[in-house]
């Protein structure tokens, strides 16, 4: 006990030093905080006492803590012993609340892109921009839908001339010789016993045909076309420069309600031929089949005068 | 220690809970945080030199969040929000620098 005489002496000396250093300090601090370096005088020395003053023997150590509290030991010291002072429940309530903000604030920038912390001129501002780029995109959309409708119907019309090209196509290969034709019409046959069948008279039977509206006719597997010419002598005929011979079979699309009255008029293909012994055999049947060909020839010098 | 396990807690607190922060007060939140984050590093400093006094503290703490968000308001309503906002933003990042660099003084001793 003698020993607790002597420190009472040397505790209030310390006191005094927190006293005018934060004077000092609170000079640096901040302009803008002068109470604090008055305040925090008093303040400063009330936190630290209740420490010290209820133990009788820590005060033995007194004389070498108190001279010089550093920033770093009174950081130590309010960080580590867990004390429940006033003032560390009030800080801890605003740090509360400044964390809660932070996390908030960071929740909510990270959240929902940029737009949830931007103001409000921005905010039109790229309200004004999304509109202005609907309406181009808009706008894009009509013309493109309306280029699309173009292309389709220009599409449209050129299958329908395509279509119709090749119909025409089919028509006049028919004609000329290139496509095989088939459909309702005659066979006729001349058995030439004698052999005296003249190529005028096949040339006759052709006019004949034709006259009566044949479309497509062969004989003897050569087709017969505009230029199809007949040479040649009685048993020895030859089409396009082709030799036939006996008996001559045609083989004639039309209408054989024409076609066959055609050949058997008095004085016709058929008298004039079984003048000569020929036999003449006309066969109707409603599947006829053209099947010979003649390529496409270009024509040297002739041209379309039409587009 | 009671301090820092407040902020701990606020930041998981609003981490977790995710409050709805009404619409107005959202614009002045992050400079409200900022502001505040002046306060409790010019808080630190004190504690460090010895002077820091809780009254103070909270006074400072939220006078600063309270002027701040003051000035936004004042800016937005004069159409000036944005710079304004970034002045404010610029003053108090560099009271919390220079706090920051006395702090570091404090314990680092350099």
């Amino acid at each position: 006990m003698p020993l607790a005489n002597p420190e009472p002496v040397p505790e209030p000396a310390p006191r005094p030093e927190p006293g005018p250093s934060p004077v000092s300090a609170g000079g640096q601090v901040a302009p803008g905080r002068p109470a604090e370096s008055t305040a925090g005088g008093t303040a400063g020395a009330g936190a630290q006492p209740p420490q010290d003053g209820p133990s009788g023997w820590t005060g033995a150590e007194a004389p070498s803590e108190p001279p010089e509290p550093s920033g770093r030991q009174r950081l130590r010291a309010g960080l580590w012993p867990p004390r429940i002072t006033r003032a560390q429940l009030i800080v801890a309530v605003l740090l509360f609340g400044l964390g809660l903000g932070l996390a908030i604030q960071v929740r909510s920038t990270s959240d929902n892109s940029a737009l949830r912390g931007a103001r409000q001129e921005d905010l039109v501002r790229i309200l004004d921009e999304l509109d202005d780029r609907t309406q181009r995109l808009e706008e894009e959309k009509t013309r493109l839908g309306a280029q699309r409708a173009e292309l389709e119907n220009s599409s449209d019309q050129a299958e329908e001339a395509r279509k119709q090209t090749q119909e025409k196509e089919r028509q006049l290969g028919i004609l000329a010789g290139t496509v095989a034709a088939q459909g309702p019409g005659i066979t006729v046959t001349v058995t030439d016993s004698a052999g005296a069948v003249e190529p005028d008279m096949l040339l006759d039977a052709i006019q004949e045909l034709r006259a009566a509206g044949a479309e497509a006719i062969q004989v003897n597997g050569v087709r017969v076309v505009a230029g199809t010419y007949f040479s040649g002598e009685a048993g020895a005929i030859e089409v396009d420069g082709r030799k036939i011979g006996a008996p001559y079979r045609f083989t004639v699309i039309g209408r054989p309600q024409d076609l066959e009255p055609a050949l058997n008029i008095p004085g016709g293909v058929v008298q004039t031929l079984e003048k000569e012994q020929a036999t003449v055999t006309v066969d109707r049947s409603e599947k006829i089949v053209v099947d010979a060909l003649r390529p496409a020839e270009r024509p040297d010098y002739a041209r379309s005068s039409s587009q | 220690m009671i301090a820092v396990l407040g902020l701990v807690v606020g930041v998981v607190a609003g981490l977790l809970v995710r409050p709805e922060v009404p619409a107005v007060v959202e614009p002045y939140l992050p400079i409200a945080v900022v502001a505040a984050l002046d306060a409790v590093f010019g808080g630190l400093r004190a504690m460090l030199d010895g002077i820091f006094v809780d009254k103070v503290f909270v006074v400072s703490f939220l006078s600063n969040v309270v002027v701040a968000a003051l000035i936004v308001f004042l800016g937005d309503k004069l159409g000036v929000g944005a710079q304004l906002s970034t002045g404010v933003v610029v003053v108090l990042g560099i009271r919390i620098f220079s706090n920051a660099a006395a702090i570091r003084r404090h314990v680092f001793r350099a």
